[in-house]
């Protein structure tokens, strides 16, 4: 298992490498720069010699390598360099919106977890009956509406017609994470109560079922002890995939809570070709998709004796 | 069934913590505490990708913000019909073309403590245009010397307009001694003082209990930066905020009831469109007119905008002494533009509905950019209105639009929104726009009139003769359909009835004074 972790923190190098040089070539393919598209936002003209010195003073008139290996290294020796739009040190802004995110992400994957595992199993349970039709209608018309959508039913509903929660976050309180928690909840839990669905089912088919049940087992213990252990490693799978998701933010969901996370942050930096910050953002993504990877692999070892010895994986 | 019940409780007790926690609670701002009047301020453009990451003046546009919050002030300010005043000044005198002597108001301090004073006016200057490089292209300062009230100012070149730049936001007078924190939180001589900031996210004021004229009435002020639309719309609805700034149109009927008021103005940022003079199809006069004559503006602004903008004519709105109707345009005339072009030798050969001559079709491509509302609806309007008369119009709305601007052979009409007047002074449009020497003149416009006209505006400090030449140099443009001022933003704060003091002004600085408040 050590070797494993050695194994996967070493892909992390290359991994690093390529997708922050590919990102830094793209967001120059994409063309403009900082000190335009300030520029534009603001509607105030400057002339072509404040553009081109306040370019030279960030080093934007460097060619498109050197101002690459300069970044690489600036991050190489820890520093990940000064925002181009607000002045301010890249790293310390970037961790101060990671306590948002992390909250966010822990609050929504509880909620998904406990909304989809038990509705999933109840209309495997219930299949073809009507508590079944009603979760997977559900289910379809959480999938349809995007995002938007529903945060803003929400909080019109949770926030004007009866004002249980804010609209306007009033920082890191359960109150104020509930509605955009709820929102992405509902996203997911619409998508993994079927896949939950549909594992408990093809579980429920097997023979170690009908053998239980013949020997008298009751059928909660049958479905608790042996069903949904066996289930949990495509429960995983899905969870780790969000997890991930979530952990790089969720900017629209973010921007219309005024829920001050990363994905905000990073959709606000590509706006701008905030060059520095997009950097730090695909590094944070990279490292977390690696690390979730990891544990999930590691957690897979825990759940099913197959893997634990040396069988097939999931 | 143990773990059934578990899954239950824990069910029970999550949706306990999420609602119970906020039940009982109603989510008015408003006003009276025991901390006193306190007021709430939503606006969507107080942020880093406006260059306002502070409310530093020094600081790329954060002179906005500090000015707009009633954190600092300007030596001279703007009246309503966009004249200038004396504000932290009490007089002036040009004592040469590159001397200003100003003397300065007694009994000022900042809110750090300290008076006002030559010295900290000439320490502040130094300052900005060490740091500001705009500030520094515009105010062109050789040197500064100060002598208790009075503080000289010498520039490199004549300035005439020096007064307006130094009125610019840029331009408020901050306490260079208690210096700029961390957070960009300067003391300044506002009626609020500054005392918590987070990019992004909000700004906390209290009360300047040293305010020179007059007693703020609120105790403290909450600024909020609400990113999104409908969420700043909702804060509004469910009193959370008590001002909204930026609110998007379709929200304004929302409120347009008893329990709101209105506070708007039309401003000098215009929505405007550039000729390309590199484009063959565009040197035929009889085309750039039949295109000024084939937009229609009052449409655009009543229906696509809802009525929040005001129909132009030339580059400033009406409230300018040289703006509104002291030029005369072409007017909205689909039938006078297609006769126009017919007489030029534009005719639809194949009946596609496109004009052509000489094998040549009447195709004009048209480069705007999606990150002002208004233009792209624009664009769609006019393909519209120009489809009628003969005109195939190819939009091209991109955020790379500066890097096509600049390539003469990649458009032909480029629509762009500019603050024309951000001083109140006529002359900045013209230098950053219209010249040979202007870095944005992308349409190569070029007229050997404007180009006198313009050495004399440079050169001419009365006032009464810059608005005149403003108007001259605006007609030149106008009848050489060089640009087509399309309209100009109705900018429009709006607020719960129970706040008084809340007026718009022209040039959309000066939003928090002294007089804003709130009924308990």
């Amino acid at each position: 298992m050590r070797n494993d972790i050695f194994r996967r923190l070493l892909q992390l190098i290359p991994i690093l490498l390529g997708i922050t040089f590919l990102s830094f070539a793209m967001m120059h393919l994409a063309g403009s720069d900082a000190i335009a598209q300030q520029a534009d936002a603001s509607g105030v003209a400057l002339s072509p010699e404040v553009m081109a010195a306040r370019r030279a003073e960030l080093g934007l008139d460097q060619p498109f390598l050197v101002q690459y290996v300069r970044w690489l290294g600036g991050f190489l020796t820890g520093d990940l360099g000064i925002s181009y739009v607000s002045g301010k040190d890249v790293f310390a802004t970037f961790v101060s919106k990671l306590p948002a995110t992390l909250l966010l992400t822990g609050v929504s994957i509880a909620l998904t977890v406990l909304l989809s595992i038990p509705l999933g199993i109840l209309a495997a349970v219930r299949q073809n009956r009507f508590a079944d039709y009603l979760i997977r209608f559900f289910s379809f018309a959480g999938n349809s509406m995007p995002n938007f959508f529903v945060a803003l039913l929400l909080l019109y509903a949770f926030a004007v017609c009866i004002p249980i929660f804010p609209v306007i976050s009033d920082g890191l309180s359960l109150r104020s994470v509930a509605l955009p928690a709820l929102t992405l909840a509902i996203a997911m839990s619409s998508k993994y109560l079927r896949q939950v669905r549909a594992a408990v089912l093809d579980e429920l088919s097997r023979d170690y079922v009908t053998g239980a049940r013949a020997r008298g087992i009751r059928f909660s213990v049958t479905l608790y002890k042996s069903v949904l252990r066996s289930c949990m490693t495509t429960i995983l799978t899905l969870l780790s995939l969000s997890i991930g998701s979530l952990l790089g933010g969720t900017a629209i969901v973010e921007s219309i809570f005024l829920w001050d996370g990363v994905g905000k942050l990073a959709v606000d930096a590509i706006q701008m070709r905030d060059y520095p910050m997009i950097q730090a953002y695909v590094v944070w993504m990279a490292v977390i998709y690696v690390a979730v990877n990891l544990v999930t692999d590691l957690s897979y070892r825990l759940l099913d004796p197959r893997i634990r010895l040396g069988g097939e994986r999931p | 069934m143990k773990k059934t019940r578990t899954m239950l409780l824990l069910f029970g007790l999550l949706a306990f913590a999420l609602t119970g926690c906020g039940a009982g609670e109603t989510s008015d701002s408003s006003s009276t505490s025991s901390d006193g009047k306190q007021l709430v301020w939503g606006d969507t453009t107080f942020n880093a990708e406006n260059g306002e990451p502070d409310v530093n003046p020094h600081n790329d546009n954060s002179g906005w913000a500090c000015i707009r919050y009633g954190i600092g002030e300007t030596l001279f300010r703007f009246s309503d019909s966009m004249e200038l005043e004396p504000w932290l000044a009490q007089s002036y005198e040009a004592v040469d073309e590159l001397t200003w002597r100003i003397v300065l108001r007694d009994g000022v301090c900042f809110s750090s403590g300290r008076n006002l004073d030559g010295e900290a006016v000439k320490q502040c200057l130094e300052a900005l245009v060490a740091q500001h490089a705009r500030a520094a292209g515009d105010l062109r300062i050789a040197e500064i010397s100060a002598d208790g009230q009075t503080v000289t100012i010498r520039t490199e070149e004549p300035v005439p307009a020096l007064l307006h730049y130094l009125s610019d936001p840029y331009g408020c007078i901050i306490d260079m001694e208690a210096g700029v924190t961390e957070d960009g939180i300067v003391s300044g001589t506002g009626p609020y003082r500054a005392v918590s900031l987070t990019t992004d996210t909000s700004l906390e004021l209290v009360k300047n209990e040293t305010y020179w004229n007059g007693t703020p009435k609120l105790d403290a002020i909450t600024v909020r930066t609400i990113s999104d639309g409908d969420t700043l719309t909702m804060a509004l609805q469910a009193g959370e905020i008590d001002v909204a700034y930026g609110m998007p149109y379709a929200s304004y009927p929302l409120f347009e009831n008893e329990n709101y008021r209105f506070a708007s103005c039309t401003t000098s940022r215009a929505f405007f469109a550039s000729m390309n003079f590199e484009s063959e199809i565009l040197r035929d006069p009889a085309v750039r007119k039949a295109i000024a004559m084939g937009i229609d503006k009052e449409s655009f602004v009543e229906t696509l905008l809802d009525g929040n903008g005001s129909a132009a004519a030339g580059v400033y709105p009406d409230s300018f002494a040289f703006g509104g109707d002291s030029v005369t345009t072409e007017t909205y005339d689909p039938q006078g533009a297609m006769a126009l072009l017919e007489e030029a030798g534009w005719v639809d050969m194949d009946g596609d509905g496109i004009r052509e001559k000489d094998g040549a079709t009447l195709t004009l491509r048209w480069l705007t950019y999606p990150s002002r509302q208004e233009l792209p609806l624009l664009a769609e309007s006019a393909q519209a209105t120009l489809g009628e008369i003969g005109f195939d119009v190819q939009i091209n709305s991109t955020a790379d639009h500066n890097r096509l601007r600049a390539d003469s052979g990649a458009w032909d009409i480029y629509a762009s929104a500019m603050v024309t007047a951000p001083t109140g002074d006529p002359e900045y449009f013209f230098t950053y726009r219209c010249l040979d020497s202007s870095g944005s003149n992308d349409g190569h416009y070029h007229s050997d009139a404007l180009e006198t006209l313009a050495q004399e505006l440079s050169r001419t400090f009365d006032t009464d003769r810059r608005a005149a030449l403003a108007v001259e140099m605006q007609q030149i443009l106008l009848d050489d359909n060089a640009y087509v001022f399309c309209s100009h933003l109705r900018m429009s704060m709006i607020a719960k009835s129970s706040v008084s003091g809340l007026t718009a002004h022209p040039c959309d600085y000066y939003e928090i004074t002294a007089e804003l408040d709130i009924a308990a």
